[in-house]
């Protein structure tokens, strides 16, 4: 169901879960399947990279979507992964893999950080706050050039390692295995904490919040919780984002990423988790094709993000909810 | 005293920039009630368009005023494309922020196609170099201290002397009534987005004649203007001029003393702290309107 501003109004946890979870398990076999299909390493990398994608922006679906907070500085937590696990494994020493996780707590303590100025804030101050935090890590990690390479980044980050596994040369499968499993990891506590007593309270503060609180749902500790745990996986992502690349830049705090990112969460539909990770597939894909367009490429997704804004404001999910209801004969409740 | 005049003149300076591109952005959202993420953008676009008309042998008295109009046609044109379609949508401001942002990138990767990444630069609106006490400045950023007041003077007069400026703050201050008392509505968005983009395009004139252009030179400005106008409140005209000039002096005080590397924190340290203690902006009173 749809309200004119084509957000989801269906509350969380409509789908049994059985339903859900079957076809979790399925979408998981068939990407599971997918470097079998695809077996040269450039095509396993753009599926890596749309699954580095995916993470970032179902998590940013839980405090955008979900919560409603217009937190413009999702991508600063995925950053703050990325140098958190660089700094971790190259200055610390620290194992790769406590570096990963790690770096998941660094980017939620971050998370709790910067939502304590928002709390009182609503709309554009959120924005603006939120797009303040990114710039501020931003120009703190460019000051403090000695430690993080500055604008120059920092180069040769350990990578992970699999047991005796050769991580380098074998195609990228081994990435590929730990991306999979970090976005499924992700996605099945996305969809745990929405569809729980939590997540309803959540979705509760977004649609009415005065109704809500006046109920004994409590602003600050549900806001806190939101962007606490969109921040975990994020932080991740962005560790194991700078585990495969083995590189860290300032350009993941840019505008750029942040766009594309952005607009996968709305070109999927806000609300849904699952969009949020379709039109990631389908962005990175769509981007790798038109790899050899130069300056024409960012023009291009430009107009697309656009044209997807202005028409289809429900999304992806959207659409393919329409098609489905046409498909089973199902009538809509007249809106 | 060789410091004080340093950070006062170069306050003064850097204010009327931020001055021209934060009246743009409270402009747009006092009228309309969102963000416009593209306005750094008109000011590079603006900028280029008056290179390129310098460029073929117009006059710079002729070239600035007609890339004023050029840019003022696309801050209306990108209005009535990816904001006015928009207007009645729930999530409105989050959908104009990314709408705005998309056209943004669009219009900065049309530049680069059209012009090249190689560096340009306009010339100066007036020549040559003076001392001010024992500090050396070019006459350029003397006469834009001076023009910036009145331009925005100007502006300010048009807002409250005119009718079509009332017609401006009524729209801000009530739609639905404005509406009513037959104001076209529409026609003011587009009117308000084409002065932002007016003001844009001046703020890149002064940028281009006396630092080299490039497609992402609006970015900076953009973010000192978002500063700017959340410092001074969203919802005012003169909040954000006072505010421009305020955080000017900081930015100049801050580099002399802390160093270029640490300023930019600092602003945003600033930035957060205000929206903490007073989210309306320090100058302004809370409510919305144009004044």
């Amino acid at each position: 169901m749809m309200d004119t501003a084509g957000r989801n109004l269906r509350s969380p946890g409509r789908t049994p879960w059985q339903r859900e979870a079957a076809g979790f398990v399925l979408g998981l076999a068939v990407l599971a399947l997918m470097p079998f299909v695809f077996a040269d390493s450039y095509s396993r990398h753009i599926l890596i990279m749309a699954f580095i994608y995916a993470i970032v922006a179902s998590n940013w679906d839980l405090s955008l979507g979900y919560g409603g907070v217009f937190n413009f500085g999702h991508l600063a937590l995925f950053g703050i992964g990325v140098y958190a696990y660089a700094l971790l494994t190259k200055l610390a020493g620290l194992d790769p893999w406590l570096a990963l996780a790690a770096s998941g707590v660094v980017a939620t303590l971050a998370a709790v950080l910067v939502t304590i100025p928002i709390l009182r804030l609503k709309g554009i101050y959120i924005i603006l706050v939120t797009f303040g935090f990114a710039q501020l890590v931003m120009q703190v990690i460019i000051s403090q050039s000695e430690i993080t390479g500055g604008t120059q980044g920092i180069v040769r980050i350990p990578g992970l390692y699999l047991f005796d596994h050769n991580m380098v040369r074998d195609g990228k499968i081994g990435y590929f295995g730990i991306a999979l499993a970090l976005l499924a990891a992700s996605t099945i506590f996305l969809r745990v904490l929405v569809r729980s007593r939590t997540g309803a309270s959540i979705v509760a503060l977004r649609d009415n919040e005065e109704y809500a609180i006046s109920r004994g749902v409590s602003l600050v500790r549900q806001r806190l919780i939101t962007l606490a745990a969109s921040a975990f996986f994020t932080g991740v992502a962005g560790a194991f984002y700078a585990a495969y690349q083995r590189n860290a830049s300032i350009d993941v705090f840019g505008m750029s990423l942040a766009t594309i990112v952005l607009s996968m969460v709305l070109l999927g539909g806000t609300g849904t988790i699952y969009g949020a990770i379709i039109a990631s597939f389908v962005l990175t894909i769509f981007a790798e094709a038109m790899a050899d367009f130069g300056a024409w490429r960012p023009m291009i997704t430009a107009v697309l993000i656009i044209v997807v804004m202005l028409v289809y404001p429900s999304g992806l999910v959207g659409m393919i909810q329409a098609a489905w209801a046409g498909l089973t004969g199902r009538l809509k409740r007249p809106a | 005293m060789g410091a004080l005049a340093e950070i006062l003149f170069g306050g003064l300076f850097q204010g009327s920039l931020y001055a021209m591109m934060a009246v743009g952005l409270a402009l747009v959202w006092t009228t309309i009630g969102v963000f416009n993420f593209s306005h750094g953008v008109f000011m590079m676009l603006g900028a280029y368009l008056a290179w390129q008309l310098v460029e073929t042998g117009l006059h710079p008295a002729a070239a600035f005023p007609l890339a004023v109009l050029a840019t003022a046609a696309v801050g209306w044109l990108l209005q009535a494309t990816v904001v006015r379609p928009l207007i009645g949508r729930a999530n409105l401001v989050l959908v104009v922020v990314i709408t705005t942002l998309a056209a943004g990138s669009l219009i900065e990767n049309g530049v680069l196609t059209i012009w090249g990444p190689r560096s340009k630069q306009l010339p100066p609106l007036v020549d040559g170099n003076t001392m001010i006490g024992s500090i050396g400045v070019s006459l350029h950023q003397i006469a834009i201290i001076v023009v910036t007041p009145l331009i925005l003077g100007a502006l300010w007069m048009f807002l409250t002397r005119t009718r079509l400026g009332l017609a401006l703050r009524a729209v801000a201050q009530n739609e639905d009534a404005s509406q009513l008392v037959g104001l076209n509505v529409t026609a003011l968005y587009g009117l308000a987005f084409a002065i932002a983009a007016a003001l844009a395009c001046l703020a890149g004139i002064f940028m281009g004649g006396y630092r080299f252009m490039s497609p992402v030179m609006g970015a900076d400005p953009l973010l000192k203007a978002l500063i700017v106008v959340v410092f001074g409140g969203i919802s005012s005209i003169s909040g954000p001029i006072f505010a421009a000039y305020l955080i000017g002096f900081f930015e100049a005080a801050c580099s002399y003393y802390f160093g270029l590397y640490w300023t930019p924190a600092l602003l945003f340290a600033v930035l957060i702290l205000t929206l903490m203690v007073r989210p309306e902006g320090i100058f302004s009173s809370r409510s919305r309107g144009l004044a």
